[in-house]
Order: structure tokens, then sequence, then C-alpha cells
């Protein structure tokens, strides 16, 4: 097989993976098409939903799992590079995180701080206990009810919509093409339309489908996730303010023009219909517990969508001649797309060796692909 | 002795099916559903609880997590978790019978939003309900005498009082009221939730419980796989324990060696 560039390339799917994927390999010289179904004015994938949070440390204290850590310290700086080379000059905010539980609940932050010195023995992380005043002090706008909290770094949180949107257009311009309102299934080297039985070689095809590609993967899932996005003036954040719950986590992200994700809710079901007052009203009341200025914030929407995930919760990236498969990334989309980006143009680049030892899945090679046609 | 009751077959008896693992694992808050699934066959446990409440069961979404559940072959024991009424219940545990093809139900009817405290009121009406309809019920309530005494009446065969609210992990708080729970009823009695560690199940099983349900304290150890079996290995140490016949607590110290050569005016007692 012709290795150098031009490749011909197509990527089903058009979300977080699907447009990093055209940009990079366009960028390399590679002749690229995507398929999406959805129609192009409406983008439903779930980087769209997502809250764009680079939280490796708060993720793998919650999954305990150091792999997804230390892939996701190097993620952040991985990010910073896209954001540059994008010409996105505030679209990456690097100010940490911070945790906090209401005083009845300090167990659970204990918890998690334990948790987080549990993960691994890291000069790079920055943990630091505040109290009521160093909370206030980090983050003027909270309740002060608040009476210790955890101030967390490295982690950094994203302009999704905005990195979304430059990303559109800078595909525009490297004349990759877009094939909107178009199912597909994929196979080795070819690409099939649902509805015409059209088909069409590649020399190789790239499946990064997320939740659409259920129908072809057997062990994919889709876990319900649900978002409100609020405007507010009377509210400034720095960033994203995670607050620790017996039940549940919630968090709420800091957009541009005074917009604010709260998210998530996480339920293993794939239904896509619209937020459930439950929901509603968890997500409402913890983010108004928060600070209390946020019951005058207007909800704009009321996000839902399938995280895709295979049983272990983490990213899989499998091949075969002419066909690579990149699924899985579940609550970590933006933390873990850098990862599964080099992987996968490592694959194409003709590296059939590339371990993927840092998520601590087996080799690639010899590794069985997962589809099922 | 004899060893009757070692060699004795000890299995547990629930509403006509006997199972020889007396650990009930809950299938929830796991980090990944493989995680659970490891869980799970660690634990020995042969009857799983799941909850279907916000999975929007009447169009079937959950349907490859449950499938997940399916596959370990437990008996599968649906659970109407974050339900508040009994008609809620009572309708959850309906399209639960038609998903999950069994009529057994775990009976929870939540009364208190922060500790999810049973509500006895509507959980006597919703058991009264669907034991009507052919439900097994195995009612997740408080150690109240009174309300074990009217679901007794109401015809469940199995009570499933807390150690302590779910979730908090602090044990057997009543040890008094559990212990006359025990004492008043011969039927199965399974502690549901409260308990956070091995000690605490196997202090439960050396009380004369039947079995234990739990699931954060398994599901958020930082070992879950690790944990499960440590509770099995709790939970089988304290049913063999009570068993076996606790000996009685003494106020004086009574030496396990012989005290021939002592001379008797050098054993003090302090009675």
């Amino acid at each position: 097989m012709q290795l150098t560039p031009p490749l011909q390339i197509a990527i089903a799917g058009s979300g977080l993976l699907g447009r990093l994927l055209a940009w990079q390999l366009s960028l390399l010289g590679h002749k690229v098409v995507v398929y999406d179904k959805r129609p192009p004015e409406r983008d439903t994938s779930a980087a769209y939903t997502a809250a764009g949070m680079l939280a490796p440390i708060s993720e793998a204290a919650s999954s305990l799992n150091s792999n997804v850590l230390m892939a996701g310290i190097e993620s952040i700086q991985q990010w910073s590079l896209w954001c540059q080379s994008l010409n996105l000059t505030n679209a990456l905010h690097h100010g940490g995180s911070l945790v906090l539980a209401h005083p009845q609940d300090s167990a659970e932050l204990e918890q998690f701080n334990h948790d987080c010195r549990a993960l691994r023995d890291n000069e790079s992380l920055n943990i630091k206990s505040l109290n009521r005043n160093a909370i206030a002090e980090l983050e003027p706008h909270l309740s002060k009810s608040f009476e210790k909290g955890l101030w967390i770094n490295p982690e950094a949180h994203l302009d999704n919509r905005q990195l979304l949107n430059r990303l559109d257009a800078i595909l525009a311009t490297q004349q990759v093409t877009f094939n909107f309102n178009t199912d597909v299934n994929v196979g080795p080297g070819e690409i099939s339309e649902t509805q015409s039985d059209k088909i069409y070689r590649y020399d190789w095809v790239i499946d990064c489908r997320g939740a659409g590609a259920r129908s072809q993967l057997g062990q994919l899932r889709g876990v319900r996730g649900e978002t409100l996005h609020l405007h507010t003036r009377e509210i400034s954040l720095r960033r994203p303010i995670r607050l620790m719950h017996p039940r549940y986590q919630l968090y709420v992200v800091p957009k541009p023009e005074h917009r604010f994700v709260v998210g998530a809710t996480q339920l293993e079901s794939e239904d896509v219909s619209p937020i459930s007052l439950q929901s509603s009203l968890e997500l409402a009341s913890a983010v108004y517990t928060i600070a209390p200025a946020f019951s005058e914030a207007r909800v704009l929407e009321a996000g839902v969508n399938l995280r895709p995930a295979f049983r272990d919760n983490l990213p899989q990236v499998t091949t075969e001649p002419g066909l690579v498969i990149a699924n899985g990334l579940y609550r970590h989309g933006y933390l873990l797309a850098p990862l599964v980006v080099e992987q996968t143009i490592s694959i194409v680049a003709g590296n059939n060796n590339y371990a993927c030892e840092k998520l601590s899945a087996p080799p690639l090679t010899n590794r069985q692909a997962v589809y099922e046609i | 002795m004899s060893h009757i009751k070692t060699l004795a077959k000890d299995s547990l008896t629930l509403y006509g099916q006997s199972f020889q693992s007396r650990f009930l694992l809950g299938t929830a808050l796991y980090d990944s559903p493989q995680q659970m699934l490891d869980s799970v066959s660690a634990s020995g446990a042969e009857i799983l609880t799941l909850g279907l409440r916000r999975q929007n069961p009447e169009n079937g979404d959950g349907e490859r997590f449950w499938q997940m559940i399916r596959s370990t072959g437990c008996t599968l024991l649906p659970n109407t978790a974050g339900c508040k009424s009994a008609k809620e219940a009572i309708n959850l545990a309906l399209m639960s019978r038609e998903i999950f093809n069994t009529n057994w139900i775990k009976l929870e009817v939540i009364g208190d939003d922060y500790n999810l405290q049973p509500d006895p009121f509507q959980l006597l009406e919703a058991a009264q309900e669907l034991i009507a309809q052919d439900f097994c019920v195995l009612p997740y309530c408080t150690d109240d005498l009174i309300l074990c005494q009217r679901l007794r009446e109401a015809g469940c065969q199995v009570l499933m009082p807390w150690g302590a609210p779910i979730g908090t992990g602090r044990g057997l708080l009543n040890r008094y009221a559990l212990k006359s729970i025990r004492e008043r009823f011969d039927c199965p009695l399974i502690i549901d939730a409260g308990l956070g560690s091995p000690s605490q199940a196997c202090d439960a099983m050396e009380l004369g419980f039947d079995a234990v349900l739990l699931n954060t304290a398994v599901a958020k150890a930082r070992d879950p796989i690790l944990m499960a079996s440590s509770f099995k290995g709790a939970i089988n140490a304290g049913r063999d324990a009570y068993r076996a016949g606790l000996m009685q607590q003494r106020q004086t110290a009574s030496p396990s060696t012989p005290t021939i050569g002592q001379p008797f005016w050098h054993q003090h007692t302090n009675t």
C-alpha cells in the first residue's frame, strides 16, 4: 500500500475526533472526505454538547485510573499547541479547577482528596486545600457557605464551540469534503451508504462515529448525559467548579459571553429524549447552591447526548488493513482526543507497531477489530 | 462435637428459591460495567439488584447495560429506587416485571430526599398492592418493629431493614432494634444499606441476619473487586460464627489455660 501522501482517506463521523483527524490528515497532504448522517446546520455531536473540561486529575480521581491521568496531563500540552496553530488565542484556560462540597458533605471532599493523592506520586500534581477566605479570593462570586475546597492543577477548560467553529472554517479552506445527511457503514477500505448501497473505495477508512457506530460495534454503548446552558451577567467564574455530593458530581464551566455549562448527569441509558425534570432539578439546585445569583440566569439550552463507551469506559483504537476504528472516549472526549488522534495518525502513516500502552490497553497489532458486520 | 452443622448445606431460601451466597450486590456506581462484572464475580453474589427508574424503561433504553447484568447469570432483583410514592413504585415494578421477566421486586419508596429514608406508609401500601398482583416483594424498610410486622402481615416473606441510611457506611446504627427484629421474626432478614466495611457485614451476620445487601461500599472502594471479595469472606465468617454459636461475653477473665498448680487463694474474682 502506498504510504506517502496523498492518500485517499474517508472519515465516518464529524464529531471532535472526525474534525481533528480531518484537520491533521489534510495538513499532512492527504485527501480527506468526511461522512456524517447529521445535517450540516445542526451540530448533534457529543463534542458540541460537552463542557470542554480538561480535568485529568479530577477525572482520574473519580475513576482511579492513573493512565487517564498521565495521558490527560500530556493532552493539555497538546491542546496548547493545537490552539496556537488554530490561532485560537483565548480558547484554552489554564486556571485549574475548584472542587467544593457543602459542609454537610465534607466527607465527599475528603474522599476526593484522598483519591487524588492515592493516584500516583507525581510532582506535576498540585492539589491545594483552601479555606473559606482562600475560596473567596479565588472565586469571589461563589456562595460564602463553602468552608473547604480543593484547587487542582494542572487542569484546564476549552471554549469548545469556538474550537469546533474554527476547525470547520479551517477545514473549508483545506479542501476537506463534507458529505452531510449521509448515513454510512464502514469496512476495510470502503464506505457504503446505507440508503443507496453505493460503495466508495479509499486507502483508509477511519470510523469515529461515537455512539453513532453502535449498530456496527456490538460492544459499544451510549451513556446518557444531560447539561444545562445558562446565561447570566451577575456572575463570573474563572475556572470550572466541581461540586461533590453523596450521589452525584456536578460541575459548572464558564464559557464566553456570560454563558455557563452545568453538567452532567450520567445515566446507563441510550435514551436521547429531552432532559428529565429530575435531572433539571439536580443540575439547577446544584448550581443554585454554588452561587445563589444563578437563580435569575436564563436557561438557553438543555443538552442531551450519548457518551460512547466500551465496557471498561476507556477508548479503543483498533485496526486492520484499510480501516481504523477509534471510539469509546466516554466522558473524556476532549481530554483523551489528542492521544487517540496521535495513535490513529500513526497507524495511517504506516506505523502499525504503535503500541497503545498509555491507557493500558493491549497493543494495537494483532488485536481483533471490534466491529461486527 | 459432631460436625452436623459444618457439613450441613447452609443455603438461603427466598420465596422458594435457594442460594448458596448470602451476599446481594448492587450494580450501580462502578467506574465501568467491566469493573461491575468483575466485582460481581469476585463477590460470589447470586442475586443482583438494579435500578431502572431513570433509564427511560418504557423504551428499553437501558437495554445494552441490562444485557451485561443478565450475562452474569445471577438472579435479578429490580428495584424501585428513586420512587417517592406507592403509585410510582407500583408502576415501575410492573414495568420491570415485563422487562426482566421476573416477579421479584426490591421495593423501595423514599420518604426523604437527603438521607433516602424509606417512607413506611407508602412502602406498606405499595407492598399490599404488589403482593395482590403476585409479586415477590423484598421491602427495603427501617428497623421499626411495627412496620416489619405490618409488612409480614401484608405477605412479605422477606424483610430488608436498613443498617443505616443508604451510602453512609455507618454499620448497624440501632443494634437494639435490629436484635429485636431478629428475635421476633423467623422469616429471612436481609440487612440492606448503610454498611461500609466488611467487619460491619460480619457483625450483621453474627447477629443472625440471613444475608446482606450493599452497593456503595464495594463500588466506591479504591479496588472494588478486592473489596467484593473481602465482603464475601466477612459475610461467610459472620454466618459461620452465628451457626457455630458465639460464646457469651463475661465480666471476668476466664483463662483458657488450666490454672492447676496455682493455689486457689491466688484466683481472684471481682464479683
